[in-house]
């Protein structure tokens, strides 16, 4: 069951990867964010704590319908071209995403995490910090950037809650919030980029040098 | 106790902000809020330095006197910085850059930041420390992106992005501190207090690998290079009393952040993994900033990759270690805090008259704002590190303590990279004070809580600078209690 919610996790990571155009990437992201869900409630069932019920609450309210739609009000507010500016092109985005992932297979187990499931866990959330990180620079546009944040943090999120069944519950919610606060802030900050610039493409945000 | 009237005056304040309609009124107001908290911060460092550490509210706030100390000077630049908004706001308001109620906004913003920044020591949850750090950059976001002009907008975007991104990295690297401590163990607590108890049977390797996210983490947000690419566009586009605190303090609390796990890997793994990470880091932003500073044309980027470089010294100063280096580096904390301020104190004056960033334009600043010249004149000698100025005391002790450790190669490259910032800072300030100013430029009277603010600043550049001369015993003294933390 929770290798399977983890395929879940690493497949719609991919999924984000190939995506052209914003609706995609966001609905990319909401569907991450359910399989966090998932394996969140799983845990809780297994391990017989009322926290984590609480914390896959939070995750299912904020991460699944609150934040994407923030992100696709945001998109439908500036009006810009849905196009996400590919700098690498899907299929070679594709192939670095699979390097990361092994890379991340290797990194976890230099870091000794064990042969058991654990190991595949760990590898997931490696992948989607690193494919996080690949996508916030390899797309043009600014939306990118924030769901490649997203997309990080839900991978620490999912190392963290392997790795340690979690962090210290009143930790977990500050993380949560701070999140979401800074996904309104950077949204408001697209707004603004958008209104100063007419554009959202952060290749030409370069007015700054030196 | 005196924590809570420290954390809550800001909070008070900004609240009143919201009430107060008159912009001048309130200004002075919080100058007088900012004057008690730094007295309690005396008063906090002072109880902590005799008395050793004490837990609050059931560990949630640890304080010791490192954090003491750190707290002290967060509150030393924000109240110089709240008595130079007074004039600053009241100016821009005058020439109709903002309105009354967007200068409203920005005392809001001012409390709160500073309130973040003053939480990030208090705090002994290490988690929440990252939830801290986090805050501090959000808040200050919309402080660079203040003026609403392209480039604040634009550097606001990248220091959010790039800030965000690093601490994430930090995150993580505390998760696998919690995990190494977790499997130790079985006790789990993300509390510093505790893990730094049981450094010692933590499992190096993760350790290891935790440290290096920690120190890329926040050292992104200290401003360490090769991460510090949003620095330069955040300090020269902020509000310049904002640039005084972000470059003042800001990086300062980053580098509190890596100095508690640093204090636990050298528990855990031992000094030399520290020190080499510190070093290399350190030396990597001295060789960048010196490049930039020496062919650099705005002003106040010129004094931003300043920053770079004394966070790099700063570092170092941890990485050779010992009393004289670790003593020297948290010294050079509290000095460069101070000489920083009142350059960009003196730098938003220039660019407030000059209406321009470029030092090829900006002539005889000393002729049109004499006082400000003056200022701007003592306060590069004093960046650049000259006798008697406090700061030539740290880098002198963390040059001597590197020669004493018998790290000559260290010594002697900072030595050279310190000397050719010398050269370029009198160089471009040297230019931009003399020569003939640009016609029509009348002299100004300049506003009185300005002054006072530059005045605060200078008599604790030069009294510490002085003061240290004579007393070396004391501050061997207080190093060591500052290391039983």
């Amino acid at each position: 069951m929770r290798e399977l919610i983890l395929f879940g996790v690493l497949a719609t990571t991919y999924l984000m990867v190939i995506a052209k155009r914003m609706p995609a990437l966001i609905r990319g992201f909401r569907y991450q964010s359910f399989f966090l869900f998932l394996i969140t409630l799983v845990a809780g069932y297994t391990e017989k704590q009322i926290n984590l019920y609480f914390i896959a609450l939070l995750i299912l309210v904020l991460k699944v319908f609150i934040i994407p739609h923030v992100l696709n009000l945001i998109a439908k507010k500036i009006s810009v071209e849905e196009n996400l500016g590919l700098f690498v092109n899907a299929q070679l985005s594709l192939i670095v995403a699979l390097a990361l992932t092994y890379c991340s297979r290797v990194f976890s187990e230099t870091l000794g995490f064990g042969m058991d499931y654990r190991l595949a866990a760990i590898t997931v959330a490696f992948s989607v910090i690193f494919i996080g990180a690949f996508l916030m620079i390899s797309r043009m546009k600014a939306f990118a950037q924030v769901t490649g944040l997203l997309v990080m943090e839900n991978g620490i999120f999912l190392f963290a809650s392997f790795v340690s069944g979690g962090m210290p519950f009143f930790v977990e919610i500050a993380v949560f919030l701070d999140v979401f606060v800074s996904v309104i802030i950077m949204g408001l900050f697209i707004y603004r980029v958008n209104k100063l610039f007419t554009h959202i493409d952060v290749n030409k945000l370069s007015r700054l040098k030196g | 106790m005196q924590i809570f009237f420290i954390l809550g005056i800001p909070v008070l304040l900004a609240l009143t902000a919201l009430l107060v309609k008159k912009q001048r009124i309130f200004g002075i107001l919080n100058s007088i809020g900012y004057l008690v908290v730094l007295c309690g911060s005396i008063l906090l460092l002072k109880k902590t330095v005799l008395s050793g550490g004490v837990k609050l509210c059931g560990d949630f706030i640890y304080l010791d006197a490192l954090s003491a100390f750190f707290i002290f000077v967060i509150s030393v630049v924000a109240f110089a910085a709240a008595l130079y908004s007074v004039g600053y706001i009241r100016k821009d308001i005058e020439k109709g850059i903002i309105s009354e109620k967007k200068a409203r906004v920005y005392y809001i913003l001012f409390n709160l930041f500073c309130c973040s920044m003053l939480f990030v020591p208090a705090v002994n949850n290490l988690g929440i420390l990252w939830v801290a750090i986090e805050m501090t950059t959000l808040i200050s976001a919309f402080l660079v992106g203040f003026y609403n002009s392209k480039e604040s907008v634009e550097a606001a975007w990248k220091y959010i992005i790039i800030c965000s991104v690093g601490i994430i990295f930090a995150l993580l690297g505390t998760i696998l501190f919690y995990y190494a401590f977790s499997l130790s163990g079985g006790t789990r607590s993300l509390n510093w207090s505790i893990i730094a108890a049981g450094a010692a049977n933590m499992d190096k390797n993760i350790l290891k690998v935790a440290f290096i996210f920690i120190l890329v983490g926040y050292g992104t947000k200290a401003g360490l290079a090769p991460m510090h690419t949003w620095l330069p566009d955040a300090h020269s586009q902020a509000v310049s009393p904002i640039s005084a605190l972000l470059s003042g303090v800001l990086l300062k609390t980053a580098i509190y952040a890596i100095l508690r796990f640093g204090i636990i890997i050298i528990k855990g793994v031992g000094f030399a993994y520290f020190s080499n990470l510190m070093i290399l880091f350190g030396m990597i932003s001295l060789a960048i900033s010196c490049g930039f500073i020496l062919v650099q044309k705005d002003l106040k980027r010129l004094l931003a990759y300043h920053s770079v470089e004394h966070v790099g010294i700063i570092s170092i100063g941890l990485g050779i270690g010992g009393i004289l280096g670790t003593g020297g580096a948290l010294l050079h904390v509290f000095n460069h805090a101070v000489t920083k301020a009142l350059m960009f104190f003196g730098a938003g004056n220039v660019v407030n008259k000059y209406r321009t960033h470029n030092m090829h334009v900006i002539r005889g600043v000393i002729n049109v704002m004499p006082f400000t010249g003056f200022m701007l004149f003592m306060g590069a000698f004093a960046l650049a590190g000259m006798p008697p100025f406090s700061i030539f005391i740290s880098e002198i002790l963390i040059i001597f303590s590197a020669f004493l450790k018998g790290s000559y190669l260290v010594a002697f490259l900072l030595l050279g990279f310190i000397t050719v910032i010398f050269g370029a800072v009198v160089h471009h300030f040297s230019k931009i004070l003399f020569g003939n100013s640009p016609k029509g430029m009348l002299a100004v009277k300049e506003p009185l809580s300005g002054k006072l603010a530059f005045l605060f600043l200078f008599v604790q550049i030069c009294a510490v600078g002085i003061v240290l001369l004579f007393i070396k015993k004391d501050l061997a003294w207080i190093v060591q209690k500052l290391f039983q933390g």
